[in-house]
Parts: C-alpha cells; sequence; structure tokens
C-alpha cells in the first residue's frame, strides 16, 4: 500500500514535468517526483524495523531500520536541493525577459 | 614514499582542493589548474602502464569502493589532457577565477567517476558533473545560455532521479550498492539504473538533448562537454558490462544503434557545431560497441573532438554553406582537417589505432553496422576536411555544387545590404555572426597543437594496428565516403525536424526509453 503511494507520487510527479507548460511548475513536479524517490529510500530502510538506528541502550527484541539507505539518501537531498535552488534562480532570470515563463515560448525564442 | 593508496586519494581530492584554492588567490588561478589538470595525465598514464589493478575499499563494507585499472587510466588521461587544453585555451580570455573553479570542479568529479565501482559515488560524482557543467555553460549569464544550461540540469536530474530508485533497488537485492550487484537486480532495476547512464552519455534517443548543448554552448566549455563529459556517463554502462557478463550483449547493441543514429543525423547537419554534436552521440556508440577496449578509443575520440571544436569555434561563422565560401587560414583549417582525420580513423594518429582496435574487437553481427557507420562518419566529417583552407580545396568544384556556391559567393562579393534578399534569413544571420566572431586568440596556438601532439602519443599505445588488412580497410573507408560525399549535392533538400529536442519531447521520451530497456533486459 505504502508502496504503491511511494510509486505514485514519483508518476504524478514525472507526469506534471512532461505534461505543465509553465517552467516552475515544471520544476515543482520534479521535485515532487524527488520526492518520491526520497520516501522510497525510508520505506526501503525500513523494510526490517522502524527503530531510530542509534546505539544506545540496546533494547531486545527491537528491530531497528536499515542506517544505509537512510544515510545514503542524505547525500541525495542535499543535492536535489541545492540542484533545485539552481533552477529556481535561472527560472527567476528567465522571467524577466519571458514573464509568463511558457516553456515552448522560451524554446522558441532561444532557438538558433 | 607515499603508498599507491594514499597517492590515489590524494590525486582525487587535488583538483577540488585547487580548484577551491584558486578561488582564494584569483592571481595565479591559471597556472595552478593547469598544474591540476597535468597531474591527471601523470597519475592516468601511470594507471595505464601499471600493470595489475588496484582496488581500495574504504571504510568497510558499505564504503566507497574504488579501482584503478588500464581502463580508468585512459579515461582519466583524456580528462587531463582535454582540461589542460582548454585552459590553455582560454589564458588570453578575460574569463574570472568563478570559471576556473567549476572546471576544475568539473575535473575532479570526472575523474572520481572513473574510480567508483559503486552505484552511489557514482550518483553523487554525476550530480556534481551536472551542476559543475550547469555553472560553466551559463557562465555568459545570456538569457540563451541560462535556458540551454536550465535544460541541460533538468534533463539530467530527471535522469538521475530514475537512476536513484534503480539504486536502491539493486540494494534492496544485495544490501549493498557495487556494480557486481546488477547480477542478482530485478530487471526493472536494471532498466532504470541503465536509462540515468544512457541519458546522461547521450547515448541512442536519450542523448537528443546533446546537440542544442554542445552546439550552444561556449566553444571551450562544448570542448569539454564533448571530450570528456559525456564519457562521464558511458564509464559505467561499460565498467558495468566488463562486470556483468549479461549486460554486455545489450551495451554493444546499444552502442551499435546509436553510431548509426548520431552518423545519420550528422550527414545531413548543415551547422559545424551541431555536427559535431552529432558526430559525438555516433562516437559514443563506437565506444560502446566494444567495452573492452572502450578506454583507448574514448581517449582518441575526446582529444579529437575536442581540438575541432576549439578550432570550429574560433572560424568566422558556423554555418557551412556561408564557411565553403570564405577562405579560411591554412593553419587553422589545417588543424581541424587533422582532427577530423584522426576521427575518420586515418594514420598516424589516435583514431587510427582505435578505430582499428574497436573494429577487430567486435562480435560478428557488429562488424557491418558499425562499418556502415564508419564510412558515414567520413561523409560527415569530409565537410570540415575539405573547407577551402588550401588552395587546391577552394578550387575544388564538385558536381552539384557550382550554382549555389556561386549565389552565395556572388552575394558575399557584392554590397551585402543591397544584395540580402538574396541570402536566406539563416544566412544572413551567419554573416552578421562573422563580422562579430572574435579573432582566434593566443589560447588556441597554446591548445591546438598540445591536442594534435596527443593524438600523436596516443598512436604508440597500438602499434600492432599498422598491418596491411587495416591500411586496405580504411583505404576502402575513406574512399567509399569520400565518394559518397563528392556525389552528394552540397546542401541536402532534407532537413532532419527538431521538434524531438523539446523538453517536454525529451523527458517523455525517456519513459518511452524505460519501456523499451524494460522490456530488453527481461530475461
Amino acid at each position: 500500500m505504502l508502496e504503491a503511494c511511494v510509486f505514485a507520487t514519483i508518476l504524478f510527479g514525472f507526469f506534471g514535468s512532461v505534461l505543465k507548460g509553465n517552467l516552475a511548475m515544471k520544476i515543482i513536479a520534479m521535485d515532487v517526483m524527488s520526492t518520491g524517490a526520497i520516501a522510497y529510500y525510508v520505506l526501503i530502510a525500513s523494510r526490517g524495523g522502524r527503530l531510530t538506528p542509534i546505539l544506545d541502550e540496546v533494547v531486545a527484541g527491537e528491530a531497528y531500520a536499515d542506517p544505509v539507505p537512510q544515510a545514503v539518501i542524505l547525500t541525495a537531498i542535499v543535492i536535489g536541493f541545492s540542484i533545485q535552488a539552481l533552477m529556481l534562480v535561472s527560472v527567476m532570470k528567465l522571467a524577466r525577459d519571458n514573464p509568463t515563463l511558457e516553456t515552448s515560448a522560451i524554446e522558441q525564442s532561444n532557438r538558433p | 614514499m607515499m603508498d599507491l593508496n594514499n597517492l590515489t586519494i590524494t590525486w582525487l581530492a587535488l583538483p577540488l582542493l585547487v580548484g577551491f584554492g584558486i578561488y582564494l588567490f584569483p592571481r595565479v588561478d591559471r597556472p595552478f589548474a593547469t598544474l591540476a589538470a597535468l597531474g591527471s595525465i601523470v597519475y592516468g598514464g601511470s594507471a595505464i602502464a601499471r600493470a595489475e589493478p588496484l582496488t581500495l575499499t574504504l571504510l568497510n563494507n558499505f564504503g566507497v569502493s574504488l579501482l584503478v585499472d588500464s581502463l580508468s587510466g585512459f579515461f582519466i588521461l583524456t580528462n587531463g589532457f582535454v582540461t589542460a587544453a582548454v585552459i590553455l585555451y582560454c589564458w588570453g580570455s578575460d574569463r574570472k577565477t568563478f570559471f576556473y573553479t567549476q572546471l576544475l570542479v568539473l575535473h575532479g568529479s570526472i575523474n572520481a567517476i572513473f574510480l567508483c565501482t559503486d552505484l552511489m559515488s557514482v550518483y553523487v560524482a554525476l550530480e556534481v558533473i551536472s551542476i559543475a557543467a550547469f555553472s560553466l555553460i551559463a557562465y555568459p549569464r545570456s538569457d540563451r545560455a541560462i535556458w540551454i544550461a536550465l535544460r541541460y540540469l533538468f534533463v539530467s536530474n530527471t535522469a538521475m532521479l530514475f537512476y536513484l530508485i534503480g539504486a536502491v533497488l539493486v540494494y534492496k537485492a544485495n544490501t549493498s550498492f557495487y556494480f557486481e550487484g546488477i547480477q542478482n537486480a530485478p530487471p526493472e532495476a536494471i532498466a532504470l539504473i541503465l536509462l540515468g547512464l544512457l541519458v546522461k552519455g547521450g547515448v541512442f534517443i536519450s542523448g537528443l538533448w546533446l546537440p542544442l548543448t554542445h552546439g550552444e554552448a561556449a566553444t571551450p566549455v562544448s570542448a569539454m562537454l564533448s571530450g570528456v563529459v559525456v564519457k562521464a556517463g558511458l564509464f559505467p554502462l561499460v565498467r558495468c558490462a566488463l562486470l556483468v557478463p549479461d549486460l554486455d550483449p545489450l551495451i554493444r547493441l546499444l552502442g551499435v544503434a546509436t553510431a548509426l543514429l548520431g552518423v545519420s543525423y550528422a550527414v545531413l547537419e548543415r551547422d559545424s557545431k551541431r555536427l559535431l554534436a552529432y558526430s559525438t552521440i555516433s562516437q559514443v556508440g563506437f565506444v560502446l560497441a566494444a567495452p573492452p577496449v572502450a578506454g583507448f578509443y574514448a581517449l582518441s575520440h575526446g582529444l579529437a573532438k575536442a581540438a575541432l571544436f576549439l578550432g570550429v569555434g574560433s572560424l568566422p561563422g558556423r554555418d557551412l554553406r556561408t564557411l565553403r565560401t570564405l577562405k579560411l587560414a591554412p593553419w587553422l583549417g589545417g588543424a581541424i582537417a587533422i582532427a577530423a582525420l584522426s576521427i575518420c580513423g586515418a594514420p598516424p594518429l589516435g583514431g587510427f589505432g582505435a578505430k582499428t582496435l574497436t573494429l577487430d574487437t567486435l562480435l560478428p553481427w557488429q562488424v557491418i553496422p558499425l562499418n556502415v557507420a564508419a564510412v558515414g562518419t567520413v561523409i560527415a566529417l569530409s565537410k570540415l576536411i575539405f573547407l577551402p583552407w588550401n588552395p587546391y580545396f577552394a578550387a575544388l568544384k564538385l558536381p552539384f555544387q557550382g550554382a549555389e556556391d556561386a549565389s552565395i559567393q556572388a552575394s558575399h562579393s557584392g554590397d551585402l545590404g543591397a544584395d540580402a534578399a538574396v541570402l536566406s534569413p539563416a544566412a544572413g544571420s551567419t554573416v552578421a555572426a562573422a563580422t562579430s566572431a572574435p579573432a582566434p586568440g593566443v589560447g588556441l596556438w597554446l591548445a591546438l597543437p598540445f591536442l594534435l601532439g596527443g593524438l600523436a602519443i596516443a598512436n604508440g599505445f597500438y602499434p600492432q594496428a599498422y598491418g596491411l588488412s587495416s591500411f586496405l580497410k580504411l583505404a576502402v573507408t575513406l574512399g567509399i565516403g569520400w565518394g559518397i560525399y563528392g556525389l552528394l549535392p552540397r546542401s541536402l533538400p532534407l532537413q532532419l525536424p527538431r521538434t524531438v529536442e523539446n523538453l517536454d519531447h525529451l523527458i517523455g521520451a525517456m519513459s518511452l526509453g524505460l519501456v523499451i530497456l524494460f522490456w530488453m533486459v527481461m530475461p
């Protein structure tokens, strides 16, 4: 069930980035897709258990979440965030000359 | 005496340290940047010379794993040569330290790709490459540059999201991110990972973002993108094909398809920089077609393509129809012709050995399509070899060519303002560009001999190529290619539509590619 929700998020994001005409919306849609991917990592990390994987006092019989995907996805979140920031800044720059931010119009005016 | 492991890690960190260091000391940016690139040349050369591969596992089981062998050596050597040449080319320009910092960050992360053997390190390095390449493309800050850079980042980030999902599926099956785990991974994981790498490497239909990006970026940036950045996507593919034998036929098939797709576009192209970009797509196919010898081909292609981009970028204009009517400087035209000949596979250049080695390592079913692609490469690059830089080529008039050239020449010799109606709008804009194009600076004088010298040295890596059969094969390929080039009308009436290069179509094609890949990797 959770897995289906995660895949739905990824698909919604992907189709949003294809079908939306506005550049800013495309970028937001891509962020939705990346949220889906991150959620999938978290989901896979919790296959074995949900307890935070910090070695404190060992609780017998408790199942810990897998720390590796969680650690790895932290990097991906930071990277995704910085790429998002870069893209939004370029959209701000582009918006000065293309206030509607219609992708087809921008594409038309920047074609050789 | 430092041991090899520490040396490798120091060398890996060096470009990043120097890159951020020169930002603090802008006065010494270019010398230090060149030194960092030369360091990669030395390291790459020593990796090729060392017979046994070096394996490194940092931290523990879940840590980063690195592998240095002669394959990575060749790719590192390419990276070092192209980066050094690009820095030399920019020496006389007024580019700020920011440019060199980004260039070195790009250089360092590409080096990292060539050592990594686990999916996560490759992911991180590929994303850093995207960001650094974005900054380099957007460096002029014009609207067009920002749009091209944004488009590049958008396409590559979407592809990397698919890759990320594939990577976690591999982890689920193996509880590790190592490449070897792909063997046990479900087919959807393989399809997702391949899609991400194919888009980054500019392979087959997922590489159609490449012509616009490489064609519109500034000259040194396109040299960098075409020379090494696409190889960052290819290297993991080649490594997977070697580590996971099940993937080998698929990668070879994709290579052949890419080579054919790239040349068919390149033969029909009229714009010199886009022609080079399409030629990159087809050469990427040659690299993938024979994974065991991919390194040498990547080296010779990287050097020649960087030289071509730097040379063609200094020509007064981009439309080949206009260029054919101008008189070019012989040394510039000659350098372009030498680099183009190397890609066609002519001796005594690296391209000859690389092409012979690749064509000798093919599987039987690959031989015919790849030889067709080789002939197509000759046809496409003849457009650059026979530019009128030497008086004989200028006088050379081939059938079908006379009338059209004469009309363009007439409009050139006459008053431009009065004759503007004769020229098509496209030709008019190229003439305007020709007057504003900067004269080739001192940097080009440094960079071109450096790259062409590298090509000549690379020739020594495979001396066995010099045999009667390879000379015969080359003569037949060149003969057929030049024959067809001579017979074809100079400007084909057929122009392939560029609709597929729209952003929506590029992203949409990814879903299509995913379905096709999934269907292909299904056991």
